[in-house]
């Protein structure tokens, strides 16, 4: 296949020659004439328009001075066939080097733009991280203000309730004490008027603050069965709580137990200590 | 005054002779025009990228070979290898500079690229 390809190019360049038509052009022109078609093809057109053009020009002088005189100005045609060949690679390589030079432009824009991107994305976030901060913080003192008048307000419905109870911050919270005598009449579990008046305010005050647990415990003196008073102290506990309850305050957050005699804070031997012995113990958890 | 024409015809006459002998005159500008775009390609850092150094070389080349064919008395075959040479030093200027432009948007790009991957500080 090869060879005979290239024995029919020798049989018409001989043809050719034998005939006396014009001879094949010189290597020089036809490099020159695929030179220019590549570069012509290229961005060089449109980028590099001048040069392309010198490219054309000098290749059309070649061109005519093959027709001219093929013969004669052999040598003359391919110089200028090599100089059409390289002024064409030249715009073709210009017009490269011209799109590369967009292209360059165009991705340092790009950076500059991801770069203010980032900058400005950096930053919104530290606007948004600052605001929330400060967010934050004004919930806190909103949060210690509250909780400020809340203990305020406490303290306030206690100190009313002075001749009735006692407050004091012990490991297991927060016990306020409250005298059985005042709370209920002998033998019963039923508040008293006066004693409902005063745990509206207690709950109240405790209803401001943000409480974990209150376990309300329900104590008697040592006599009576042990039994009586086991079920004494906790109706008496259980009628605090719903009290409580029926106040605003959490059940769920409320506990009441009865725990009878056994643990007195002062002696059964006498009427004085009995009495202080028959009470109800809140114990706040926060 | 008749001294003068003749002097013009003298020279004209020797000129005529000079011509007439084949003989073209010392292609100065083409050497000149050669080797200055031999030195643009150069200075456009034609030697650093292989394409464009060979080119370069090409001219160089052909630059000798005018020279050795100007002491021959060659005129006129030296100038072609001067254009010639003139053409090879500009396609080596042109392909360096295409090199230069082509390498300057390959770092922009990676630029772009590694600043997309960076995370965000």
């Amino acid at each position: 296949m090869k060879k005979q390809h290239l024995g029919s190019v020798i049989v018409l360049a001989t043809a050719a020659v034998a005939c006396g038509a014009p001879s094949l052009p010189p290597p020089e022109l036809v490099s020159a004439r695929e030179a220019y078609t590549v570069a012509a093809n290229g961005p060089a057109s449109q980028l590099v328009p001048a040069r392309l053009d010198e490219a054309k020009q000098a290749l059309i002088q070649a061109e005519e001075a093959w027709e001219d005189d093929p013969k004669v100005k052999d040598e003359e045609t391919r110089t200028l066939a090599y100089i059409a060949e390289r002024k064409a690679r030249a715009a073709a390589a210009l017009g490269g080097a011209a799109k590369a030079e967009k292209e360059r432009k165009k991705y340092d824009d790009e950076y500059i733009e991801l770069e203010r991107k980032r900058a400005s994305m950096t930053k919104e976030e530290l606007g948004k991280v600052k605001s929330s901060l400060q967010e934050k913080e004004k919930e806190l003192q909103r949060e210690r203000e509250a909780r400020a008048a809340a203990e305020q307000k406490l303290s306030a419905a206690l100190s009313s309730l002075k001749e009735m109870a006692s407050v004091k911050e012990e490991a297991r919270g927060m016990v306020i004490t409250l005298n059985g005598a005042v709370l209920f009449t002998t033998g019963k579990s039923e508040l008293l008027p006066l004693a409902k008046q005063k745990l509206d305010e207690v709950a109240k005050a405790l209803g401001d603050q943000e409480f974990k647990k209150i376990v309300i415990e329900g104590h008697t003196d040592s006599r009576g069965t042990v039994k009586d008073n086991e079920k004494l102290s906790l109706a008496r506990a259980t009628s605090v709580k719903n009290h409580l309850v029926s106040q605003g305050l959490d059940g769920s957050k409320i506990e009441a137990v009865g725990l009878a005699a056994t643990r007195p804070i002062d002696t059964n031997d006498t009427a004085e200590g009995r009495a202080n012995n028959r009470r109800v113990e809140l114990i706040v958890t926060h | 005054m008749n001294r003068q024409i003749l002097t013009l015809i003298g020279s004209l006459a020797i000129s005529g002779i000079v011509s007439a002998c084949g003989g073209a005159a010392v292609p100065n500008q083409e050497m000149t025009s050669a080797k200055a775009a031999v030195s643009g390609a150069e200075v456009g850092g034609a030697q650093d990228e292989p394409q464009a150094e060979l080119r370069l070389k090409h001219a160089r080349d052909r630059i000798a070979e005018a020279e050795k064919l100007i002491e021959e008395g060659e005129n006129e075959a030296a100038a072609r290898k001067l254009r010639e040479a003139q053409a090879d030093a500009e396609l080596a200027l042109a392909l360096s500079l295409e090199a230069k432009a082509i390498a300057d948007a390959e770092r922009s790009l990676k630029r772009v690229k590694e600043l997309m991957e960076q995370p965000q500080s």
